[in-house]
């Protein structure tokens, strides 16, 4: 193994090989994180299940009861879960990413390793509460009787592209926050303010019908917007993957691209930011 | 195979004093400012123009004093920091120690804590799990191992780090003043595990203010100063070098003259100098070597006998030896002189009067 280092030549995107090499590294970071998370709390591993729940018994009382979102033949509360799943997902990845990077200082003062890897690791660390979420939403299928659509095949599809815009925003907001500290201010007001503009408790047909053209449009910039109502779609069948969700889809793709760039050109100067 | 393993060429990092000004568009409008009124920006090169090589198996010591740049130097190595000019290259697996117990979590038990000091530094899991028996047996905290470290003793958690440390297999090792943490025993079996290293042909770059580390570890010396590289080659002469330059600047005596008389009203010290045994004023000594304390003092109290004690703390604050009077002096005058010659670790002293 042969380490260079010129301050002429600094590498515009991460090194990927260096990144796997590191994997174990990853994973270790991430295994702490969950035993971390739980230790010294009276219900432990029972927490990554009433979160969810909490949030969808409200929802299901709001929206479902109250309001009465149209949601065609599903019932209300499985319409919830499955937005619920990828939104409790995509927030996870901000909040804990975003200080990732300052709550390591202690680390990357000391030791060199690719950067990239802490927020990486946090992000897997939500791939638990994914998992949990999913299972309730099976749960609630069995319990309705219903069956899923057809378009299921998409779905891991889905899925993927969920992972990678909570990444690239993740990403994103780990290296501007090592600048600009006042993100971590920022961050819960996002994921408030982005729940509300994302189609979670309700489908995004009702944006398309109600507000002007330009306005859809600044709607599915938003890149969890297009593909929350694709992950519905091809779970329950419901709304349309195409038209202006093509939007998100760009707008996610580029932010995933450029959090890497970005990010990289913060590794840089981590070590004497923090 | 070439026995070259670092090749550093011209190495330099500066900052910019007063801190980053990231994207404050205030502060970047008066950088700016000042670049086109040709005021110069206030930049501090905290390392400049640093080369040399080390061979395999070689152990280079570097030195120097506070803020020399021996740190940053390290930091760039070990790829922490980036180098604002110049160049390296490291042939082989580097593994770099600028303190122990990297990313220990207190949560987490001493097993858990094992594998994530490991990782960190750079081992595989599989390797952890290979080495995790010895590695347990080396910290002598067997019984806690399943204790979240937080219910440590700081000695304790200091030898669980080391322990995973001192199962590194790098080829290359840069070590930051390690030595510095934990006790005597504890800093000699540091010191022992170090030699195997350099003894089993793995190639070390050791910043430390420790100069018999350095005497005894080290082929090769670099003495640092203000960033630049002042002398370089046999550990001996550069140490003696450094200790002797800094010599120049006496802290060793110190005029008390105008001190008031103790509470107590018993008297006064007036004067304090430290030498060595040839009469010469000094400010630092190995602890290996005799010196001299002497102490000018004045009695205001008739009758009263003063009883030399002399408490010796080493660089990093910690007390080195104590020293007593063999006997009670009884001073006939109104100067006296308090001597006391120390060789530790069997230390006499002999108080005499003038």
């Amino acid at each position: 193994m042969r380490i260079t280092v010129d301050a002429k030549h600094w590498k515009v995107l991460p090194d990927l090989r260096e990144l796997f090499a590191h994997r174990d590294l990853f994973l270790t970071l991430a295994i702490r994180d969950l035993k971390v998370r739980y230790a010294q709390t009276v219900l432990g591993l029972a927490w990554a299940v009433v979160q969810p729940l909490a949030t969808l018994i409200i929802m299901s009382l709001i929206f479902g009861r109250a309001v009465e979102v149209e949601t065609g033949n599903v019932p209300y509360p499985l319409f919830a879960i499955v937005g619920i799943s990828a939104w409790s997902y995509f927030a996870f990845v901000l909040k804990e990413s975003g200080g990732s990077i300052i709550g390591a200082q202690e680390i990357v003062r000391k030791i060199y390793f690719p950067r990239l890897i802490i927020p990486l690791s946090k992000a897997a660390v939500g791939l638990m509460d994914l998992l949990v979420a999913l299972l309730m939403m099976v749960a609630l299928f069995v319990w309705y009787g219903v069956s899923p659509s057809a378009h299921l095949i998409f779905a891991p599809l889905y899925l993927v592209l969920i992972i990678v815009v909570a990444l690239g925003t993740g990403i994103w907001i780990s290296a501007l926050s090592i600048r600009f500290r006042d993100l971590q201010h920022v961050v819960p007001f996002m994921i408030q303010f982005g729940l509300f503009i994302t189609p979670i408790a309700y489908p995004a047909s009702k944006i398309t019908a109600s507000v002007p053209h330009w306005v859809q449009v600044l709607y599915f910039l938003n890149p969890m917007a297009g593909v929350v109502e694709g992950w519905r779609w091809s779970i329950l069948g419901l709304g349309d993957p195409g038209g202006l969700c093509i939007l998100s889809l760009v707008s996610g793709a580029f932010l995933f691209v450029t959090s890497f760039i970005y990010f990289r050109s913060m590794e840089r100067v981590v070590a004497d930011l923090v | 195979m070439s026995n070259r393993m670092v090749t550093v060429e011209g190495l330099g990092k500066r900052y910019k004093l007063g801190g980053p000004t990231g994207f404050d568009p205030r502060a970047r409008m008066t950088e700016n400012l000042k670049r086109i009124t040709g005021g110069k920006r206030e930049d501090f090169w905290a390392v400049r123009d640093v080369s040399f090589t080390l061979d395999r198996g070689e152990a280079v010591g570097i030195i120097g004093r506070n803020g020399a740049g021996k740190s940053t130097l390290l930091k760039m190595l070990s790829r922490i920091t980036v180098p604002t000019e110049g160049r390296f290259t490291i042939d082989g697996h580097v593994s770099s120690l600028l303190e122990v117990g990297t990313g220990f979590h207190p949560e987490l038990s001493g097993r858990e804590n094992i594998f994530l000091n490991g990782t960190i530094l750079g081992m595989r899991r599989a390797e952890v799990r290979r080495k995790y028996d010895e590695i347990v047996d080396f910290s002598g905290v067997q019984k806690f191992i399943d204790t979240p470290v937080k219910h440590y003793s700081s000695g304790q958690k200091v030898r669980l780090a080391f322990a995973v440390a001192a199962h590194l297999e790098p080829e290359v090792m840069i070590i930051d003043e390690v030595l510095a943490v934990g006790d005597v025993e504890f800093q000699r079996k540091c010191l022992g595990k170090m030699k195997d290293v350099a003894n089993s042909g793995r190639t070390i770059l050791f910043v430390s203010h420790n100069m018999s580390a350095i005497n005894s570890l080290c082929s090769r010396c670099v003495l640092l100063d203000a960033g630049r590289v002042e002398a370089m080659g046999e550990p001996g002469a550069i140490t003696s070098q450094y200790l002797n330059k800094n010599n120049d600047e006496l802290t060793g005596e110190k005029d008390l003259s105008s001190s008031p008389i103790s509470s107590d009203g018993a008297g006064r010290i007036t004067h304090l100098r430290w030498t060595n045994t040839n009469g010469k004023v000094i400010d630092h000594a190995q602890v290996t070597q005799a010196f001299d304390l002497e102490v000018d003092f004045e009695i205001a109290e008739r009758g009263y006998k003063p009883q030399p004690v002399a408490l010796v703390y080493n660089s990093k604050g910690e007390q080195a030896f104590m020293t007593f009077p063999a006997k009670a002096t009884t001073p006939p005058s109104r100067d006296v002189t308090a001597r006391a010659c120390t060789s530790p670790p069997t230390s006499s002293t002999k108080t005499h009067t003038t």
